[in-house]
């Protein structure tokens, strides 16, 4: 027991200094990660703001003027245009000066001094689908508390009490990230992204090197396991991958203040879980990779792909089609993704997520008996 | 367990009837081997011949097909736990970590094979010494010449102390005055008492061996020590000088008595079986052809000695088709 201890401290000792001697290694896990984080939280922002927007007030009102000002004073919306006519609509979506284009109609004041729902048209340029359902969403709720306001004006004016009705919340809301703000959404999903890149590209490639350098041979005329050889190398990687978890929830907080709302632990966990699952993974690309640039391209596609696209990261899961919302459920980063986001976000914590964690338990399991019997197929030469 | 344990005389290699397919191809066919502790035992070949999938079997790293091996009377299968601490395993191709450094490689691998922290400070420091590495311990194993990574290989494979020694081709494209220090070290070995297996291309280091065996075709052509091969060769070896060699092999080859022809460099030697005087049919056949040449006799060499015998043998097999 002792000696295969020193064996695996020996293997771990070494793939440290791999990594230290290969400069691109170096960067791939600690550097990129970093790199990615910066990039996908400033440059590819989600965030939608000062929209362009056409205003088109049929109504001519005080009241109407006060209901654009809404808009005017929204950082969302940024009305570019007042017209006149449904014409200027069709032109500035074309010409691409607005996005979004609201129509008050005429008698606007009126029906709504009536005590009457008033209509307002808000027409949205659907060619950008994000900035659309964003657009709809903030319109919807910007009427909403317009309403509201209406709504308690009205009552005052009628001497009614309006602690007795409740107080009237938007309907609309964005739960869990009340400012819509992508940092939040974003940096708990490229966590996972990049542990994934992390694990399952390196274990896979360095089982491989490992063969092609024939130092495997040399390994297997020790008194050295299969199993020690395993844990030796994943170890380092295990470390590297919490140290990146680290790195980039330490980044989130400080630099774009993604609050960490749920319990630690059971981030650690799931991460443990997913490490080890996508491990696994690189194993059995190992186990079934010819060379080194097989290795890299099937990690690439089992790993990195599916981690950004079918993990709810880029995309959310419901509105992919249904075949690939089966086939996400063959790849542990949606689990992830969902506690990923379920701690930070949601405050969630073992109770709430441990249904993905038993589903990375399951799938860590899986994934290590399936390499071991290629691996071992292998290894019978 | 140290070298000296091992009572001579006793088998290091034992294997019957060995034999490794890839598919079609057989690599190794029905090999026997008997190799006592304490030999230096050279297994010659051209490429391609099973020498390397001989080894790899004897080494544990390689499932032969059927067939048994024992090293120092324990399966190479069956016992691969009581095999492997006794036996140092040196591939064909350089099979070390290119980004470690010499230390490195040799404190990893010893650490690997069970070596202690004592051992392996003292063992590392006399090995590198006695093969003149210690001025490169830091050095990254790529950037050592191609004779020094034969070196640190062989050292990695003795770092553990190990009684059987199994060298693929360990002077293959290594320069010949690194070639001859690396079999100075083999012989410091064999006086130590362990037993190398070495396998070669070259048949000048045949010379250096104990016992040779020639393997081709994946199987064991001729075996037993340099001298007894070289009484296998029938008749006696001359040499013959003489310019345009290559022309004149056409020429010699058709004298009556003469079995074989072969240049080497600017000569051309030919191995005579006949009861009468070389010298005289010799050069009276050259005469015919309007050519001139000086006939010397020759010992023979292995490097002839197998020419002949791999010539022989195929001839027999073409018979044996036909």
């Amino acid at each position: 027991m002792r000696s295969a201890l020193v064996r695996i401290g020996a293997i771990v000792r070494k793939e440290f200094r791999h990594l230290a001697r290969d400069p691109r290694m170096l960067l791939a896990v600690v550097i990129t990660p970093v790199i990615q984080l910066l990039l996908f939280a400033y440059a590819i922002s989600f965030d939608v703001e000062n929209v362009p927007t056409i205003v088109i007030d049929l109504d001519q009102t005080q009241t109407s003027r006060t209901y654009v000002e809404r808009y005017e004073a929204s950082t969302f919306f940024d009305v570019v245009a007042h017209g006149g006519t449904m014409a200027q609509v069709d032109a500035a979506f074309d010409a691409n000066s607005a996005r979004v284009a609201v129509v008050i109609p005429a008698g606007f004041a009126r029906t709504l001094a009536s005590g009457e729902a008033a209509q307002v048209a808000v027409l949205i340029d659907g060619s950008e689908p994000t900035a659309a359902k964003v657009s709809q969403a903030y319109s919807v709720a910007l009427n909403q508390l317009y309403s509201q306001q209406l709504t308690r004006q009205w009552a005052d004016q009628q001497g009614l009490d309006l602690s007795s009705l409740g107080t009237l919340e938007p309907r609309i809301r964005t739960w869990y990230n009340p400012e819509r703000k992508s940092s939040d959404f974003l940096i708990p999903g490229l966590m996972v992204v990049i542990l994934a890149i992390v694990t399952v590209q390196q274990t896979a490639v360095t089982l491989v090197r490992e063969r092609d350098q024939g130092t495997q041979e040399q390994l297997e005329v020790s008194p050295m396991r299969q199993i020690e050889l395993m844990i030796g190398k994943l170890l380092p990687w295990t470390l590297i991958a919490f140290a990146d978890m680290a790195l980039i929830t330490g980044l989130g907080r400080s630099i774009f203040g993604v609050p960490l709302r749920g319990d630690f632990w059971t981030l650690a966990l799931g991460s443990a879980l997913f490490v080890f699952a996508s491990l696994g993974m690189g194993l059995v690309i190992s186990a079934i990779a010819p060379s080194l640039d097989t290795a890299n391209i099937l990690a690439m596609l089992i790993a990195f792909l599916p981690a950004f696209l079918l993990s709810g990261f880029a995309f959310a899961l419901d509105q992919i089609p249904v075949f690939l919302q089966w086939v996400s459920y063959l790849f542990p980063a949606r689990f992830m993704v969902t506690i990923s986001r379920g701690v930070f976000l949601k405050g969630a914590g073992f109770m709430e997520l441990w249904p993905e964690l038993a589903a990375l338990t399951v799938y860590a399991l899986v994934m290590l008996v399936i390499s071991s019997v290629l691996y071992g197929r292998r290894s019978a030469r | 367990m140290t070298a000296t344990t091992t009572p001579q005389g006793v088998g290091a290699i034992r294997a019957h009837a060995l034999r490794r397919t890839f598919g079609e191809v057989v690599a190794v066919a029905e090999v026997d081997l008997d190799i006592p502790a304490g030999a230096v035992f050279g297994l010659l070949g051209p490429d391609g011949a099973g020498k390397s999938t001989l080894i790899r079997m004897l080494a544990t790293v390689l499932r032969p097909d059927s067939g048994t091996a024992e090293v120092f009377g324990h399966s190479v299968t069956a016992e691969r736990d009581q095999v492997t601490p006794r036996i140092g395993y040196m591939s064909q191709r350089f099979s070390m970590y290119p980004d470690l450094s010499v230390m490195e490689n040799l404190e990893f691998f010893a650490t690997v094979r069970g070596v202690g922290r004592a051992d392996r400070r003292t063992r590392a420091k006399a090995l590198l010494e006695s093969m003149g590495l210690d001025e490169f311990t830091t050095r990254q194993a790529q950037f050592l010449s191609g004779g020094m990574k034969q070196k640190l290989m062989l050292a990695t494979t003795l770092m553990h102390e190990p009684d059987l020694l199994l060298l693929d081709e360990p002077t293959t494209g290594v320069d010949p005055v690194s070639r001859r220090e690396f079999w100075r070290i083999l012989a410091g070995l064999h006086r130590e008492g362990r037993t190398v297996l070495v396998a070669t291309p070259y048949m000048d280091e045949a010379e250096r061996c104990t016992q040779v065996a020639f393997l081709d075709r994946g199987r064991i052509q001729r075996s037993g020590s340099p001298d007894e091969i070289k009484a296998q060769v029938p008749g006696q070896l001359l040499e013959v000088s003489l310019p345009e060699p290559r022309a004149a092999m056409a020429v010699l080859a058709d004298v009556p008595g003469v079995t074989s022809v072969h240049l080497l460099g600017d000569v051309v030697r030919v191995l005579w079986d006949a009861d009468a005087d070389p010298e005289a049919a010799l050069t009276g056949a050259l005469a015919a052809a309007g050519r001139s040449g000086r006939v010397r006799e020759v010992a023979p060499d292995m490097e002839t000695v197998f020419a002949y015998l791999a010539e022989a043998s195929g001839a027999a097999d073409e018979e044996q088709a036909s």
